[in-house]
């Protein structure tokens, strides 16, 4: 089960859950190998065809660029009539391998351990370390014919199990204009801050935290597979329709999605979600590209579940409860000195939160949960191959899901900084050195009732993709 | 102001003594080139794609790359004072011409100073593009439809251009744009005469553009001739 | 007295620098209408965007140089193929930031327009650091394109009689489908083997997508390649009959001369019917 959710990549909702309801769930992940690996769209497959280094596209890989962003927006052409594979070597295949050796150690303060000598539960810190793998993703995507393209990401967790992280077809360029494009299948939601291009790969510090947030003591994360929760930083299924103008400053999108967060064979929703997105980026001179932005995520998940007497039938789920996740996003930079900030506004149907089905009797105190999150993350470009940053993240619950959660339950503080190195600059490889830490601090979801967790990472590895 | 005028004079002068140099009396260096082994076969060339050319000759005309007389003798060569002879010789006044004739470059290679003229003629019913392949000296390339005027052009660095007309792929020439004024291409005999040179030591060069270079060096020490003999080596491919 | 000396040295240094300054400098920026561009800034640019193909030192010879056809740029070399100048020419700054923003059509340099103006000038200045050229001598004049004229059958089929008389067809196919006699015997100037532009296709051009590109196409030469200047054997007007006319050939483009065609039969032999 555990490994089922570190397979999930970036499922983070199945984790927290571990955290409050089992201590040895918790201590297994721990000492377990699960390292949460975003798939990173970033592809030498792209570099070796075009002949670019990966710092024409990446800003530091494998955050993009505007040329990168542009690239990807333009539905992986550069636009000189030269993108399909007619003209490339019959040879060439769109195909880029992404994983990371490491060294990592995990803390965290308040465990419960179970003591023979008192035959009884007790708070205890654990540490572990050791060497380590990360999940590994296989990235394949290009360009069909003109204008369609197509992106493929086999994903395997560190024992090799494989799930499809991406898999869609994208048509650009409709009505030979950029501001109509259209792609259907699994993907990236269209996060301008995209998680798959995240910075940081610790346990802890590897993710967003908000992308994935789910209130604390919310039933979607209780590992019953009819309540699958959701994550913006879970690449969803459905289609979405996209724009923007030539050179990318403005771009919006909106995408009609399964209400199943990304998980195939319609398991528990006949609903859909919808995703809505537009930035627009202003130049500022010689202190470079300005962008700001805002989403809005309105989606919708069952509560009553036809059953055959004795097992749910799959997909057939109703009595939809509606949540949303909404929020804005700048990228501000300052010549080789840049900062993304975040802000979102997420709130839970009672019903999803309780796990209650619509209609009937909430139990006592439920009640809608709301947050706001938001973080500041800060990167100095020294030069292409090295990059310094941290991460400061913030979730507060505005109102808890239960009246008689102490107000600052689930509240969430995470701490990240670290450095990437690249020693070498290529258009064949990517390769990193990278050293991070990372801390996070949940109120109220120690193991044991009443204290805050705080786990903390520490993580060495070398990043490379070829 | 001032500075300018010490220029000008200073050119002046340098002019003076250029003109110096140039006035009969001086030695001679001459002889002849030939090459020794087999050159390769020129090959035929085919211009029924442009009939206006093809008419234009009797007999069939083959590529000019390597051209021999009797007695193994070298045409096409430039042999020059590459070191020894004073800088700054002023161009010639008068330009050379270059003609296209027949689909060929007539000459096929001229020899010129720096920052002379050079006049291009089209004399054929057909179109030709004059596209030195410079490297020194700035590259370009005009089309010269037929019955339009020559027109001329200079070249303001030392350097042996290759010469191409991209739309007939077998008009070849070189531009051999020479630094000093004294300067001989070889003829059908092999000859070659650089005359008024002042008492001195001179390093001469003889450049083929199949065969490359070869030098040698030469004293003058009155007004004497001396006789100097360049062999290439040919290859036969 | 005391302070009249140095005010006098003052005087004499900013003069010197005054002189001295510009041609120093000027090799060191580029001037793209209000941007100033600093080849200081533009070295690292390059380094992030330009190395692979272009090279360390700018001469074409990047990791990436042997797989790349056409052969990146040499900077070294510093022949461009679009300028607003006559053939021989070094181009103005407008014209290499115009071309690092539109790319080359067909070939793998890619239009750089999501990098910021400020971003291009920069490159544009650094890209001018590798030739002597551009300390020793100045960008050629921008050649004058005079108003456009009226597209009409007479304009088309003057411009068809020019395409004839020039020998376009020679390399471009008496119907522009790149098919000509000469086409397949040509080569750039690094030896490689390169076709001319077919019009049938209806693709951008490399050095543009306008009508004025087009007419500055054929007067200016595209320099390293066969495509010579026509500057001194074609006027002004007739220029633009022949703009007119090679905007027919691309038939499957869409444009006020071929719209024009449509109107009046369809082809060019029917232009060519009621023009007589
Ligand atoms: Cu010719």
């Amino acid at each position: 089960m555990l490994f089922r959710a570190s397979k999930e990549t970036g499922n983070m909702r199945a984790v927290h859950s571990s955290f409050r309801s089992s201590a040895f769930l918790v201590a297994a992940i721990l000492l377990g190998s699960m390292l949460l690996q975003p798939e990173a769209d970033a592809i030498p497959a792209f570099a070796r065809k075009y002949g670019l280094p990966c710092s024409a596209c990446h800003e530091a890989w494998p955050k993009l660029n505007n040329f990168g962003q542009t690239f990807k927006d333009n539905g992986y052409q550069l636009g000189n009539d030269r993108d399909a594979p007619i003209w490339q070597q019959p040879t060439y295949w769109p195909i880029a391998l992404r994983m990371t050796p490491n060294w990592h150690r995990e803390g965290a303060d308040h465990m419960a351990v179970y003591d023979p000598a008192t035959d009884s539960i007790i708070n205890q810190g654990i540490t572990t370390h050791g060497f380590d793998l990360s999940g590994m993703d296989m990235l394949t995507a290009g360009t069909l014919a003109k204008n369609i393209s197509f992106l493929l990401v086999p994903s395997a967790d560190n024992e090799g199990a494989f799930h499809f992280e991406s898999a869609s077809v994208r048509f650009s360029n409709l009505l030979k204009t950029s501001w109509l494009n259209a792609k259907v299948g699994k993907f990236e939601l269209d996060n301008m801050v995209s998680e798959k291009r995240i910075m940081t790969l610790s346990n802890n510090g590897g993710l967003f935290q908000l992308y994935h947030f789910l209130p604390a003591g919310d039933y979607q994360a209780s590992g019953d597979p009819n309540f699958v929760g959701f994550g913006l930083g879970d690449n969803q299924l459905g289609v979405e329709v996209s724009g923007h103008s030539k050179n990318d400053y403005t771009r919006y999108s909106v995408a009609v999605l399964s209400s199943n967060d990304g998980n195939v064979n319609l398991p528990t929703s006949r609903g859909y979600d919808t995703y809505l997105t537009f930035s627009q980026a202003f130049n500022a001179g010689s202190m470079g590209l300005q962008r700001v932005g805002a989403y809005a995520y309105v989606g919708q998940a069952p509560t009553i579940f036809l059953t055959d007497g004795v097992n749910v039938i799959p997909g057939a789920g109703t009595g939809n409860e509606k949540f949303y996740r909404t929020g804005f996003f700048g990228m501000w930079y300052l010549k080789k000195l840049d900062f993304t900030t975040m802000f979102m506004h997420g709130s839970e149907s009672a019903y999803l939160y309780s796990g209650t089905p619509a209609g009937q009797t909430l139990p006592l105190g439920a009640q809608a949960p709301k947050w706001n999150g938001g973080w500041v993350e800060t990167h100095y470009t020294v030069n292409p191959q090295l990059i310094i940053l941290q991460r400061y993240e913030v979730i507060r619950m505005s109102q808890q899901g239960n009246s008689a959660n102490a107000s600052n339950y689930g509240d969430m503080d995470s701490l990240t900084f670290g450095y990437r190195y690249y020693p070498f600059m290529t258009s064949r490889a990517g390769f990193a050195f990278h050293n991070e830490y990372s801390r996070v601090r949940q109120r109220g979801t120690s193991p044991i009732p009443g204290l805050d967790l705080t786990t903390s990472s520490v993580f060495l590895g070398f990043d490379f993709i070829f | 102001m001032k500075v300018n005028q010490i220029l000008m004079s200073g050119i002046a002068v340098l002019a003076a003594a250029t003109m110096a140099v140039a006035a009969p009396g001086g030695g001679t260096v001459s002889g002849k080139v030939t090459y020794e082994g087999t050159p390769a076969k020129q090959k035929p060339i085919d211009m029924s794609k442009e009939p206006s050319c093809a008419k234009a000759h009797a007999t069939p005309i083959t590529t000019e790359a390597v051209v021999t007389g009797e007695g193994n003798t070298l045409e096409n060569v430039v042999v020059y004072i590459s070191a020894g002879a004073p800088d700054g010789a002023t161009a010639p006044a008068q330009a050379v011409t270059i003609t296209q004739r027949g689909c060929q470059y007539v000459p096929h290679l001229v020899a010129l100073q720096v920052n002379q003229e050079l006049k291009v003629v089209n004399e054929d019913q057909t179109s030709h593009n004059i596209h030195p392949l410079a490297k020194a000296n700035r590259e370009w390339n005009k089309s010269q439809p037929p019955g339009s005027p020559a027109f001329t052009e200079k070249f303001d660095k030392e350097e042996f251009i290759p010469v191409k007309c991209n739309i007939h792929p077998w008009m070849h020439s070189t531009f051999a744009v020479m630094k000093t004024s004294h300067y001989s291409v070889t003829a059908g005999n092999g000859g070659f005469t650089l005359p008024n040179l002042p008492p001195g030591k001179y390093t001469i060069t003889a450049w083929h553009e199949s065969y490359g270079t070869q030098t040698q060096d030469v004293t003058i020490t009155g007004s004497e001739t001396k006789t100097i003999s360049f062999v290439f080596k040919a290859k036969p491919y | 007295m005391n302070t009249k000396v140095p005010s006098k040295w003052v005087l004499w240094l900013s003069a010197l620098a005054i002189l001295a300054l510009p041609s120093a400098a000027a090799a060191q920026e580029s001037h793209i209408g209000k941007l100033t561009g600093h080849a200081s800034s533009g070295k690292e640019l390059y380094r992030r965007f330009c190395i692979g193909c272009h090279g360390p030192r700018g001469d074409g010879q990047g990791e990436n140089a042997p797989y790349v056809t056409p052969q990146p740029r040499n900077f070294v070399a510093a022949t461009f193929k679009c300028r607003s100048t006559v053939t021989g020419t070094l181009p103005t700054d407008e014209d290499l930031f115009n071309a690092v923003t539109r790319g080359f059509n067909t070939t793998n340099m890619p239009s750089w327009e999501p990098l910021t103006p400020q971003q291009r000038a920069d490159l544009v200045a650094y890209i001018k650091t590798f030739s002597e050229r551009w300390k020793n001598e100045k960008p050629g004049t921008p050649i004058e394109v005079p108003a456009e004229t009226a597209v009409t059958v007479e304009s088309i089929n003057h411009g068809k009689e020019l395409f004839q008389k020039l020998e376009c067809w020679k390399c471009h196919g008496p119907e522009g489908r790149g098919d000509g006699p000469s086409a397949s015997t040509l080569t750039d100037s690094n030896d490689q083997p390169i076709r001319p532009y077919n019009f049938s296709v209806g693709t951008r051009f490399k050095c543009g997508t306008t009508n004025q590109d087009l007419y500055k196409i054929f007067i200016t030469g595209v320099d390293g390649t066969p495509m010579p200047s026509f500057a001194d054997v074609i006027k002004p007007n007739e220029a633009w009959d022949l703009v007119h006319y090679l905007r027919t050939l691309q038939v499957t483009r869409k444009g006020p001369e071929s719209e024009f065609m449509k109107a009046k039969g369809g082809s060019t032999k029917a232009a060519d019917k009621s023009g007589k």
